[in-house]
């Protein structure tokens, strides 16, 4: 179809924020308060504070649905100040929490809102439609339904697609999920992940929950009262180095359990078990026992693959029986959330748990004490994954 | 043929009402059925100019409460001075407001439409603005965030979500209009009122004119009525709609 734009269609450009003050009409004190701010293309970032920080207003901004009073934030290379505040919206996503579908409007109509204000013909519309219902994975039928119909996270998928239809490069979303159920959220928020590695676009997320911005943000800029940015950073850096006191409270005093939620398994370096197949000279294994970091030798088949511990007794015979006393579990997988992994462990009671690869060989060990050492060091700055490719917890 | 005589012949029996006692028109004892069936062809024209008014005052008066509701959304302190402008002419008694108005518009239908007009606008003003006040906060917000001008979200979001508000008020006013548009007789226009009181009340209190077109005057609202909730489920189809 001529003319018609994939979902990657337009590229994302970056939003900053330079010097931007808001005080509303009468108020005695600003709502932001000097923010400067620089949102990378194809980012997420996530504003978070307490109620009356400014968050939603530093968002709004950018929409000029709350004008700026000094300052200037830039989209792109152009100002939102020169550009009419209706061309504006409809290139900018926009996403709020009380969804606002028109109710009167059929799901097709809602979402095509944006191209119809874009005079887009017909044909066009109808084809972006169909290519977003897919894109949220909602059937094709309810095309011609009317919001009331739909559950309130199929309202919800509907608000991003309608926020997505004119392929905006930039998306603002106004905690979006807060009115969702806690099981529905989640999985809103991982769909919206998965999302996001295939589009792309630059986010500005407002959220009250720590969790959610750790969650779903590339960086995190937390406000506190009076539109004050207290730290701008990823969610590791702000987990490890919380600025001040604020912001270490209001990271919670789980920061440790909440950095491990950022990591896979495979983010730490894993320790070595000597391993030993069966019919193997006992000899041999015990030799490599001398000095290893595990000291438990591992049972593996022909492939590498767990079967389970060594025990002393085993090893005191000649050659490594085939049935060990005790179970290779917990077995964890590379791609493991590493707080779940923690998790399992301290749950089976044992000290190490084997870690295997995709096709489930052996790749390492996973011990209490090497997550106690990578948490307790200073530099075990773990590489980030950009929010959409952080494991779903 | 019968019904080229059914007026001579009418004017002979209400001539004759004094007189024949023993006819149910001459005793003029209630309702006639007889005399209705022949004289059926007397009641289209009063019927019809009946339906006239009520269509073109009600149409007027729904143009003119969504005229106002325009002027007076987003304007909130104009919504007490319109609901109290418009129910002020509401409180007046219909007879002395068309009696008010002859001397400015002279007698005939157009005085009635323009007093049935204005009996219409507070009904259908005050839901108009009940409708655009019930649009939901989000869609407003959504709509603007998405670029809408402010009358693409009047045309486009708001008044569609009034519109079942909007109607149900029209539906009030229609009925009470059909009603009360018995009284145009009194801003020397036609109508069933015309049948009620010349060939009713003055005309030896004839009961059965009085009965039928009375009777037609509730029919006709029922049929308007009829009509409008079938509107009101067409225009507003994402909505079961609310029967009142």
């Amino acid at each position: 179809m001529p003319g018609q734009e994939t979902s990657e269609g337009a590229g994302a450009v970056s939003v900053r924020f330079r010097d931007v003050t808001k005080r509303y009409p009468g108020a005695e004190t600003n709502a932001v308060e000097s923010l400067t701010l620089d949102v990378e293309a194809g980012e997420i970032c996530v504003l978070v504070g307490p109620s009356g920080c400014g968050k939603t207003t530093a968002m709004r901004m950018v929409n000029r649905t709350v004008e700026i009073t000094s300052g200037d934030i830039l989209i792109g290379d152009t100002s939102v100040r020169d550009r009419s505040p209706a061309q504006l919206r409809r290139e900018i996503g926009y996403v709020i929490q009380q969804i606002g579908l028109f109710p009167h409007r059929t799901i097709a109509q809602n979402i095509g809102t944006v191209p119809g204000l874009l005079d887009w013909d017909r044909s066009r519309i109808d084809a972006r439609v169909k290519e977003l219902l897919e894109l949220i994975s909602l059937p094709a039928d309810v095309a011609d339904r009317y919001p009331s119909q739909l559950s309130g996270g199929q309202q919800q998928r509907v608000g991003v697609a309608r926020a997505l239809a004119a392929d905006p490069a930039v998306m603002l979303m106004d905690e979006p999920f807060g009115a969702i159920d806690p099981i529905n959220r989640e999985r809103l928020q991982n769909e919206f992940l998965r999302l996001q590695a295939e589009i792309r676009k630059t986010i500005l997320f407002v959220t009250h929950d720590i969790d959610e911005a750790i969650k779903m943000g590339d960086r995190i800029a937390i406000l506190r009262e009076g539109g004050h940015l207290a730290q701008y950073a990823t969610p590791s850096e702000l987990l490890m180095a919380p600025a001040d006191d604020f912001v270490e409270d209001f990271v919670g005093a789980d920061r440790a359990l909440k950095r491990l939620s950022l990591m896979r398994v495979a983010d730490i370096d894993l320790w070595e078990a000597p391993l030993a197949y069966v019919g193997q000279a006992t000899g041999e294994v015990r030799a490599k026992l001398a000095g290893a970091e595990v000291p438990h030798a591992l049972l593996v088949d022909s492939e590498r693959r767990p079967l389970g511990w060594l025990s002393e007794s085993d090893l005191r015979q000649e050659t490594v029986p085939q049935r060990p006393d005790s179970s290779p579990d917990p077995i964890l997988d590379l791609d493991d959330v590493m707080r779940d992994a923690l998790s399992d462990v301290l749950q089976a009671e044992s000290r190490y748990a084997p870690v295997v690869d995709r096709e489930g060989r052996i790749a390492g060990v996973l011990s209490v004490e090497i997550v106690h050492e990578f948490l307790s060091s200073d530099e075990a700055k773990v590489e980030e994954h950009p929010a959409a490719e952080r494991p779903l917890a | 043929m019968l019904a080229d005589l059914a007026p001579i012949l009418a004017q002979v029996d209400v001539r004759e009402a004094g007189q024949g006692a023993t006819t149910c028109v001459g005793k003029n004892e209630g309702f006639c059925l007889d005399y209705v069936v022949d004289n059926l062809s007397d009641y289209v024209d009063p019927t019809l100019e009946h339906a006239f008014m009520v269509i073109v005052s009600v149409l007027a008066g729904l143009a003119l409460a969504i005229l106002l509701a325009i002027v007076s959304h987003r304007r909130n302190w104009l919504v007490p001075v319109f609901i109290g402008g418009t129910g002020v002419l509401y409180t007046i008694p219909s007879i002395a407001l068309f009696l008010l108005l002859l001397p400015i518009t002279g007698r005939g239908t157009l005085t009635a439409v323009i007093g049935l007009t204005l009996y219409n606008l507070q009904i259908i003003y005050r839901n108009a603005v009940v409708g655009l006040g019930n649009v939901p906060g989000s869609s407003r917000e959504a709509g603007r965030g998405m670029g809408m001008t402010g009358r693409q979200l009047l045309w486009g979001v708001e008044m569609p979500l009034a519109v079942p508000e909007i109607i149900a008020g029209v539906r009030i006013a229609t009925v009470s209009t059909v009603a009360i548009a018995t009284l145009a007789i009194f801003a020397g226009a036609g109508g069933l009122g015309e049948v009620i009181y010349n060939q009713g009340v003055q005309n030896g209190l004839f009961k059965t004119n009085i009965l039928f077109a009375s009777l037609l005057v509730v029919l006709m609202a029922i049929a308007f009525d009829a009509v409008l909730i079938v509107a009101q489920r067409v225009l507003s189809p994402w909505r079961k709609v609310r029967t009142i």
